[in-house]
């Protein structure tokens, strides 16, 4: 590509005109850098905000930190072995980032799982929303300043844990979702067990509304800070929560079911209108509520039969190309599956919700103060290893 | 009307206080009047008291010997090839009187690399023959990495670690399994 003389200037006037920021008084700018190791970027990711006194001119998130080339490591590895890197994607929920992939690859395969093994994967999938949301609720928290909420929630988030625990065997990476249903069945006094634990969810909840919702330092860092409107939140493609907190009533669970077992109960999809960063915390402690409440509908009636299809030793997927996305704990997240019948698929893309949902940050942070903008990017809620893969 | 301000703080200072108490006075009755935080609280002081971790936790790979082919789907099938095997093929004696000598595997050297194994449990999972089995044991962490190379007579120590199964959940249809011992 060629620069025409034209463009240079353009560039150069641009250089210019950002290092004299504040046209009224002609005070030079400053340049902040917020990490890579910043503790409120969750990860190494690198803000460059360009600041006129205390306010944001403009803000850009720099990511690649963290990349991890799972996407190229798909492509030499066989499907079974995916399962097992795509667990660290998003690392807060764990789970739900198996699911769309072994969807897909059943979708290409042609196979169902049985209805039981169904039912366990949407139990564990709102296990994991809830051990993702919780450390959120709690992380608002230190951002804003309250050190103890975040206690609480790792608490309590360790309970969820110790469940999976029990049944996957692992605390952070199940690897538990396999081509055609899952890899073992529930231990005996597992549904006691975790419906103890739902309740010790929705006591939590009720604690943060507590200590967080009501309180006035809270209310007055968060509401009305980062407003997103619903047009700017659609145009940027958010997802998840962050997109339901603008007042878009938007949820593949109950619009796009994929086969789980999200239409058999009874359920509501929380919205908020304002779309500031309070509206983003409220919705996601809605949310926490009310997997609790489908989790128990849930186990209240497990069907009865196996957890694994008829499923090929050596599992071959058959030439052809699927895409299947879910509603992840950060939002939309798709795999597209491209296979030629090989032991591993030829190419697969992994869509992430956080890598959509940061996009947004230089839009948002435009004018506002330093401090917001730490408010901001805590309520956006990303996780770097699923903005980078 | 509006709210007087600082409700909102009370109200949270008031969910600490009380978590304070539930977690200094956890005791029923008279009892309650005598702090106790080490029964309160939720952590453990580790190396004084450990958790126990679930029975299916995958803490190490243990192994049984005698059960192993040397057939290799493990070391094909590890994500990232931290399982060396090496055997020999061996002459045995007859099951029966009079008739040819069997051909048997042995095995030279079963190693797992911890300082790379990822935990993901495709080698327990794909091992036809019931030789590899998890362990929830965690204590064996190492000064050099090199350490962390478990050869057979290692991972075969593991064995007397490994709980039995446990029983499933009514309305399964999971065949119960067994541990050899």
């Amino acid at each position: 590509m060629t620069v025409t003389e034209s463009q240079k200037l353009a560039y150069v006037a641009g250089q210019a005109a950002e290092a004299r920021v504040n046209l009224e008084i002609e005070t030079e700018g400053m340049t902040l850098n917020l990490g890579p190791q910043h503790p409120a970027t969750h990860g190494t990711l690198r803000i460059v905000a360009k600041l006129d006194g205390e306010q944001v001119v403009a803000c850009e998130p720099i990511m690649g930190y963290m990349h991890r080339g799972y996407e190229k490591l798909t492509e030499v590895r066989t499907y079974p072995q995916v399962t097992t890197l795509v667990n660290r994607i998003d690392w807060l929920g764990h789970f739900a980032n198996e699911v769309p992939f072994i969807l897909a690859a059943e979708t290409l395969m042609d196979i169902e799982a049985p209805p039981r093994a169904q039912w366990i994967r949407t139990i564990f999938f709102e296990m994991a929303r809830i051990a993702n949301i919780t450390l959120f609720l709690g992380d608002m928290g230190v951002q804003l300043g309250a050190l103890t909420p975040v206690f609480y929630a790792f608490r309590d988030r360790e309970y969820v844990l110790n469940q999976m625990e029990a049944v996957t065997g692992g605390r952070f990476h199940p690897n538990f979702d396999r081509i055609g249903g899952l890899r073992d069945d529930l231990p005996k006094g597992w549904i006691a067990d975790t419906k103890a634990v739902m309740d010790k969810v929705r006591n939590f909840c009720d604690v943060m509304e507590d200590l967080l919702v009501g309180n006035e330092i809270f209310d007055s860092r968060t509401r009305g800070i980062g407003v997103i409107p619903a047009e700017v939140a659609l145009g940027f493609g958010l997802t998840g929560a962050n997109l339901r907190a603008s007042g878009v009533d938007w949820d593949l669970r109950r619009d796009q079911p994929v086969g789980l077992a999200w239409n058999e109960v009874d359920w509501k999809v929380w919205t908020h209108p304002d779309g500031d960063s309070f509206a983003r915390y409220w919705v996601r402690l809605q949310e926490t509520r009310e997997a609790a409440h489908i989790i128990d509908q849930l186990l209240d009636n497990i069907p009865a039969g196996p957890v694994m299809a008829k499923v090929p030793r050596i599992i071959k997927v058959p030439e052809g190309e699927a895409w299947v996305s879910t509603e992840n704990p950060l939002g939309e997240m798709g795999y597209y599956i491209v296979s030629k019948g090989d032991l591993g698929p030829f190419r697969c893309k992994i869509k992430s919700a956080s890598f959509n949902n940061i996009s947004v940050v230089p839009w948002v942070t435009r004018g506002v103060y330093v401090p917001d903008v730490i408010t901001i990017l805590a309520s956006l809620y990303f996780i770097l290893g699923d903005i980078d893969r | 009307m509006p709210q007087p301000k600082g409700i909102g703080l009370v109200k949270g200072l008031g969910v600490t206080l009380k978590e304070m108490g539930r977690t200094m006075f956890p005791r029923q009755g008279v009892m309650k009047l005598v702090p106790s935080p080490t029964q309160g609280a939720v952590t453990v002081q580790y190396p004084h008291e450990k958790e126990a971790p679930a029975p299916r936790a995958r803490g190490v790979i243990a192994l049984k010997e005698e059960n192993c082919t040397v057939c290799m789907l493990c070391a094909r099938s590890c994500p990232d090839w931290c399982i060396y095997i090496e055997g020999h093929k061996e002459k045995a004696p007859p099951r029966r009187a009079g008739g040819k000598p069997r051909t048997v595997s042995a095995l030279d050297r079963f190693d797992i690399d911890y300082a790379l194994c990822m935990y993901c449990g495709i080698c327990v999972e794909v091992c036809p023959f019931d030789a590899l089995f998890w362990s929830p044991e965690y204590e064996y962490s190492e000064l050099r990495i090199a350490d962390l190379l478990h050869d057979k007579e290692r991972l075969g120590e593991w064995m007397e670690t490994v709980p039995d199964f446990e029983p499933y959940e009514a309305g399964s249809e999971a065949k119960p399994r067994k541990v050899p011992r």
